[in-house]
């Protein structure tokens, strides 16, 4: 049974020296809950979704993560939350499944090749990762994001660098999950906003 | 955590013996400067301190051109956030800290007996020798641990990683180099209250580093 998660964001700004990248950014999110980010390029979406996953401190303001209503510190955001962006990059002298195993807990072989299956990747999944063209190390990122069936799952535009079979597999796997998982999406892709119940546009600062 | 440290060890080996590029360029650096140094002493009689001196310039140097590249590496192949997204800065840390210990012992057990073998020279105090280089080697690899950490996240990394090791190296490689000339020398046994000394430092960095590594870790 899944556990119900709760995010609240509340009056976050982030600053690189004088520079003001946003603020004052507040909203909240239930498990169940898909939510969207958007505004134009070097708006912050990307740096708003790392500061959520906790690899990126905020300038301002706090974040609230909690499980059944008991907080969950920030050190151990990493354990409940799934997080593909084109900026994190697996392990090039990894294969898919050596990268699978290092970033997934408690998963088993079976899950592995399940996911592998799902995305298109298994007769990849002793390739070394350096070999793989862009799309399929997009699919790489959304397995290791959703393999362990996490509590929130952050989305920085997701369907980049996939083909259309990608796309269709991400969105039916976005419906799957949907009912048991926060989802957080960073685009200003259309389809990927319309997968969101709501959204905040970071620039305008307006949900 | 131990799950996650040896996760962080395996992958760390996985790719170290696929590209080899820490391994290869400090034994390459190892194996040359020795040959070099006992080819342009050709025979001439050294002092102990002259040994030492040159024992733990090459050890030194030999571990500079690979230990940073433990985080350098992340940074430049882009991967720090897809680590740091699986696993805590502790774990991080402690995983980089055993590897670069363990590539380090490797670089000193290359090092040491080439170097006694091609300057001819023999150690009166063998286990103090041994004991020297093992925790001269640790402190070394603790120091250059964090301060990799630190240059990755800075420009021009490789040069300043050299530069801004060397001062805070300076009381390690003193008293290294005092131990191992000692244990060269014969007369009187090496002090081990200079050996603990050593000990003591590697254990006051790794505590400290611990500690902060978080800080250096995240991005602000």
């Amino acid at each position: 049974m899944h556990k119900n998660y709760s995010l609240y964001i509340n009056k976050i700004s982030k600053r690189f020296g004088k520079q003001l990248l946003f603020r004052d950014i507040t909203f909240n999110a239930e498990t169940g809950e898909s939510f969207f980010i958007t505004g134009p390029n070097g708006s912050g979406k990307s740096t708003m979704l790392q500061i959520i996953a906790g690899v990126q401190k905020s300038t301002e303001g706090e974040i609230i993560f909690s499980s059944e209503k008991k907080e969950i510190p920030a050190e151990e955001r990493f354990t409940h939350f799934g997080f593909a962006s084109p900026a994190v990059n697996p392990y090039d002298m990894l294969t898919a499944s050596e990268n699978i195993r290092f970033a997934a807990s408690g998963v088993n072989g079976d899950r592995i090749d399940e996911m592998l299956h799902l995305f298109g990747l298994y007769p990849h999944r002793s390739k070394h990762v350096g070999l793989y063209s862009s799309g399929m190390k997009q699919r790489l990122r959304l397995i290791i994001a959703m393999i362990d069936s996490p509590g929130i799952l952050l989305l920085d535009e997701p369907s980049s660098y996939l083909d259309s079979s990608g796309k269709d597999i991400l969105f039916s796997e976005i419906e799957k999950i949907r009912e048991e998982t926060i989802i957080i999406i960073a685009t200003n892709e259309h389809e990927e906003i319309k997968l969101c119940g709501k959204g905040i546009d970071i620039a305008e600062q307006t949900i | 955590m131990q799950s996650r440290l040896f996760k962080n060890l395996r992958k760390d080996f996985l790719i170290e013996f696929r590209n080899r590029s820490a391994m290869n360029i400090s034994f390459a650096f190892a194996g040359i400067t020795t040959l070099s140094v006992s080819l342009a002493c050709g025979g001439a009689s050294l002092t102990p301190q002259i040994h030492s001196v040159l024992l733990w310039i090459i050890i030194f140097f030999s571990g500079m051109s690979g230990l940073s590249h433990i985080f350098i590496r992340e940074e430049e192949e882009r991967t720090s956030l897809f680590l740091a997204l699986h696993s805590d800065a502790e774990n991080i840390y402690l995983s980089k800290l055993i590897f670069n210990i363990i590539l380090f012992a490797c670089i000193t057990a290359l090092v040491t007996p080439l170097y006694l073998f091609f300057m001819q020279v023999m150690p009166v105090y063998r286990l103090y020798f041994i004991l020297t280089a093992s925790a001269g080697s640790l402190a070394v690899a603790s120091i250059t641990t964090i301060l990799g950490a630190m240059v990755a996240k800075a420009e021009s990394r490789g040069s300043l990683f050299t530069v801004i090791s060397f001062p805070v190296m300076i009381p390690v490689l003193w008293i290294s180099i005092q131990l191992t000339s000692d244990s060269l020398e014969g007369g009187s046994p090496p002090e081990l209250r200079s050996l603990l000394f050593l000990l003591a430092f590697s254990g006051v960095i790794i505590s400290v580093s611990y500690l902060t590594f978080k800080f250096i870790w995240t991005e602000q």
